[in-house]
């Protein structure tokens, strides 16, 4: 097969740094292949995407060994803009890399400043909109675009160049479901269809399994394996010590194997997977699990009458939306972009104004209360930790709430020690918050949150962004800080990561709540979390095929409840 | 959500479909007129005439009004500092010895004349204020940029500002973020006078710069891989033509302002006492 891209022996050391992030890599990229990359944070992936276009090393500089070759051109004897014709690239913020002041200047950027004479322009326009559905858009201002149109439009920026390698570094990892659905399927019909080689930077194993032809683990700068995505995927254990999330049919199949039965193979999609599920009908027991209850003592904490927001361009966000939240409760708030997720949580803040309808906390009319006075009660945790930073050290970081709210330097101190602990940053209390992880920042605003000792804590979006690891890292605070009895409100896509954590559902669309339900109930509502284009976990689809074939609904919810229901020693 | 925009007028007319250098040109002449004129009936003449045909193109009256909102506390005090003390300048342009007074307050007298002086600035101001949103707001952005790049403005300033115009909004709803992060935080802005609010403000610069810094760096990855090179030579896919219309108006406008500089010297049309003394 023809070979479109070649690393031999690459390593590569950045500017700054005494330690290579690319170690002897060597790597064929077959034309018209779709090849994932997988790896924890700090393996190196976007390096090594970066060297397919030349930027590494030429951009940032730094000390470069062995050889890249792509479209047959030497990446150190050619100009990173010659590389541009052949080499499109689609990073991960779409905000980030879109440039232009509409949809057309956006896609004629490049070609622009390849020179392309304008009529060649104009009839590529239109082409590579249509490859990825956005016909109709040209006039269109970027801002305007859902996450998913933004993605598919920087796609079908990098598209126009007529690129023989599209890569792209983790595209779909700030998107909402149905962005990363799109994304997927166009990235796979420009495959199928046009030809063109992918290199796909992504943690969404279910999609990589579904759609790659190859994937190569890295990991510490070094290719520790590649192979078919069966290859890889179903090595389920080698990849949970690496802290690589295997797609969850790979992993129920590899812990009901686990049980001594045999599964014949580990599946790695969904598809592979329920075709194996019949015969091992025999093996299943389903027990019932109880849903996990919440308490409803008599008054609620937060309390929603009729709530309706309609924002001054006319888009009614909310309408007549009544919930009740009670003291205790860890709540999941989901539904797709635009649902009115955001806009609902930004009530109970005192952030916006209702159009119609009235929030109380703890029986207080919220419209009485102050942002500043409601932040005794309610602590907000934003998907960006660095816009809630604005101190020179986590300790003052911490404190800072408290000395705006006038308590007493003893209590100030008192209070800031006791958070600073609970979240494990008392020997960072003196280093500048910027200074931390990624992990360790949301951990700082935490705990300034903390510190106010809220009765309620929310979480916009806490994972979007973060690898497994990190996710899972974010989600046990969550779990501490509900265990300290404080009431948790999460707001998430990654509804795979939430079986673990939450209670009570809240399924949102069109500004209404469609559902308000135990998680256990919540997760297998498969058409009305499709109708909102949410896919509930594999392993819930799984569960569903099993009450099918066994004619026994229990309503499973991970990998390890659905194995534990596979017993091979009553046999 | 909210999102913040480049406001660019919805009606299609006349001004519109004008080349973005015929409306600098415009702009400049008159800009230069404003600053001619002492008069101030010549100039607010100018300045209603500007604010009508920005209001006539489409520009919103609320976008005005904000604009008269902002400069209002300027605008006073510039009125009473020129009637109370701009004295000689006035006695000069009149060729009075004594001023009319229009208010007394202790021993300090505030004259008409430097009232209206006073007057003659707020046009001028006015008139150089709104003459922006007429041109920007009229003009496709992308023409925009084709346009200062063809009329020889290195193309990597033009891309500078263009970025700019884009990410604006981008760092407008950033700051918005992080001032409620920080009245989520205890801080009571509302309740704060404007020095403490001001402190406020300049807190939220540290994260923003470092933000934009960070997207800088973004952005300066993705203009390589985007074969940016600041080139001027590169295609467009816009055009900026100059057409019949465009030259007429360019000519009518560079003689009107001959005319208006004539007339001014020649009859004193525009001095500062014509029509009133």
């Amino acid at each position: 097969m023809e070979i479109i891209a070649q690393l031999d022996k690459v390593s590569y050391l950045y500017p700054s740094s005494s330690d290579l992030v690319l170690k002897n890599i060597s790597l064929e990229i077959r034309k018209g292949e779709f090849l994932g990359i997988i790896g924890p944070t700090g393996a190196g992936k976007t390096t090594l995407c970066l060297t397919l276009n030349g930027i590494v090393p030429q951009f940032y500089g730094g000390r470069f060994f062995g050889y890249a070759t792509v479209a047959g051109l030497d990446t150190l004897s050619y100009p990173v803009s010659t590389f541009a014709r052949y080499v499109g690239a689609v990073f991960e913020d779409p905000e980030n890399q879109l440039l232009a002041t509409s949809v057309e200047n956006e896609i004629a950027f490049t070609l622009e400043n390849l020179k392309v004479p304008r009529e060649e322009i104009i009839a590529r326009i239109p082409r590579v909109l249509a490859a990825v559905r956005l016909e109709g858009m040209e006039k269109k201002q970027p801002s305007e675009l859902s996450g998913g149109q933004k993605q598919r439009l920087a796609i079908a920026a990098a598209l126009a160049v007529q690129p023989a390698l599209l890569i792209l570094d983790e595209p779909t990892s700030q998107l909402d479901p149905v962005g990363s659905k799109e994304v997927f399927a166009t990235i796979k019909e420009l495959n199928r269809s046009l030809g063109i080689t992918i290199v796909m930077v992504s943690h969404a194993a279910e999609e990589m399994a579904e759609n790659a032809d190859r994937i190569a683990i890295l990991r510490e700068g070094m290719i520790e394996k590649i192979g078919t995505p069966a290859e890889i995927y179903s090595q389920v254990e080698y990849l949970e010590q690496n802290a690589l999330r295997p797609p969850q049919v790979a992993q129920t199949f590899a812990l009901i194997a686990r049980e001594r039965i045999s599964t014949g193979k580990i599946p790695v999609t969904l598809k592979e997977g329920l075709a194996l599920l019949e015969p091992l009908k025999s093996y299943y027991r389903p027990s019932s699990l109880e849903s996990t209850s919440y308490s409803s003592p008599t008054s609620p904490l937060i309390s929603v009458k009729n709530l309706s927001h309609t924002y001054l361009s006319g888009t009614k966000a909310l309408e007549n939306v009544s919930l009740d939240i009670h003291s205790g409760e860890y709540l999941l708030i989901i539904g797709q972009n635009g649902a009115g997720k955001s806009t609902l949580v930004k009530h109970f803040l005192n952030l916006l104004s209702s159009t119609k309808g009235q929030v109380f906390i703890e029986g207080r009319p919220i419209e009485n209360l102050s942002v500043s006075d409601l932040s005794r009660s309610i602590g907000y945790v934003a998907q960006n930790p660095d816009n809630q930073i604005f101190n020179i050290t986590v300790e003052k970081e911490v404190s800072f709430a408290l000395t705006n709210l006038g308590y007493p330097v003893k209590v100030v101190e008192e209070r800031t020690s006791e958070s600073l602990a609970a979240m494990g940053l008392l020997e960072s209390r003196h280093l500048h918050p910027l200074s931390l992880s990624k992990g360790d920042r949301a951990r700082v605003v935490i705990a300034a949150i903390l510190a106010m000792e809220p009765k309620i804590i929310v979480f916009d979006e806490p994972t979007t962004g973060q690898d497994y690891q990190g996710a899972k890292a974010i989600l046990e605070v969550t779990r501490q800080l509900h265990q300290m009895g404080k009431t948790i409100i999460v707001i998430t896509h990654h509804l795979y990561l939430m079986p673990e954590y939450a209670q009570r559902v809240i399924i949102m669309g069109q500004g209404t709540i469609l559902l308000d339900a135990p998680i256990r109930s919540a997760y297998h509502e498969i058409d009305l979390l499709s109708k909102t284009y949410l896919t509930p976990p594999q392993a819930v689809l799984i569960s569903e095929d099993l009450a099918k074939l066994s004619g026994h609904r229990s309503d499973l919810l991970t990998p390890n409840e659905i194995a534990s229901c596979f017993n091979y020693a009553i046999f | 959500m909210q999102s913040f925009n480049w406001q660019t007028v919805e009606r299609d007319s006349f001004f519109t479909r004008l080349d973005f250098r015929t409306k600098l040109t415009i702009m400049i002449v008159i800009t230069l007129i404003a600053f001619t004129w002492e008069s101030p009936i010549a100039g607010g003449m100018l300045t209603f005439l500007v604010a009508l045909s920005s209001l006539l193109v489409g520009v919103k009256v609320n976008y005005l009004a904000t604009i008269l909102k902002f400069m209002l506390p300027f605008q006073l005090i510039l009125l009473i500092i020129m009637g109370f003390f701009n004295i000689e300048q006035v006695k000069h342009l009149t060729g009075k010895t004594e001023l009319t007074t229009l208010l007394m307050i202790g021993n300090s007298k505030m004259s008409v004349e430097g009232t209206l002086y006073g007057l003659n600035i707020i046009f001028k101001t006015l008139t150089m204020v709104f003459i922006v949103p007429l041109v920007i707001f009229t003009t496709d952005l992308n023409k925009m940029i084709v346009s200062l790049t063809k009329a020889r403005v290195p193309y990597k300033i033009v891309f500078i500002f263009s970025s700019t115009l884009r990410l604006f909004p981008l760092l407008a709803a950033e700051s918005k973020g992080i001032i409620d992060a920080q009245r989520l935080r205890g801080l009571a802005i509302e309740r704060m006078g404007w020095l403490k609010k001001a402190r406020v403000y300049a807190t939220i610069a540290v994260p923003l710069i470092l933000n934009a810094m960070s997207k800088s760096q973004k952005l300066d990855l993705v203009l390589q891989s985007k074969a940016f090179s600041g080139d001027p030579n590169r295609t467009f896919l816009h055009e900026s033509v100059l057409k019949f219309t465009d030259y007429l108006i360019m000519f009518c406008f560079v003689v009107l302002l001959l005319v208006v500089i004539v007339l001014y010297f020649w009859l004193g049309v525009g001095k500062f006492p014509w029509l009133i003394y």
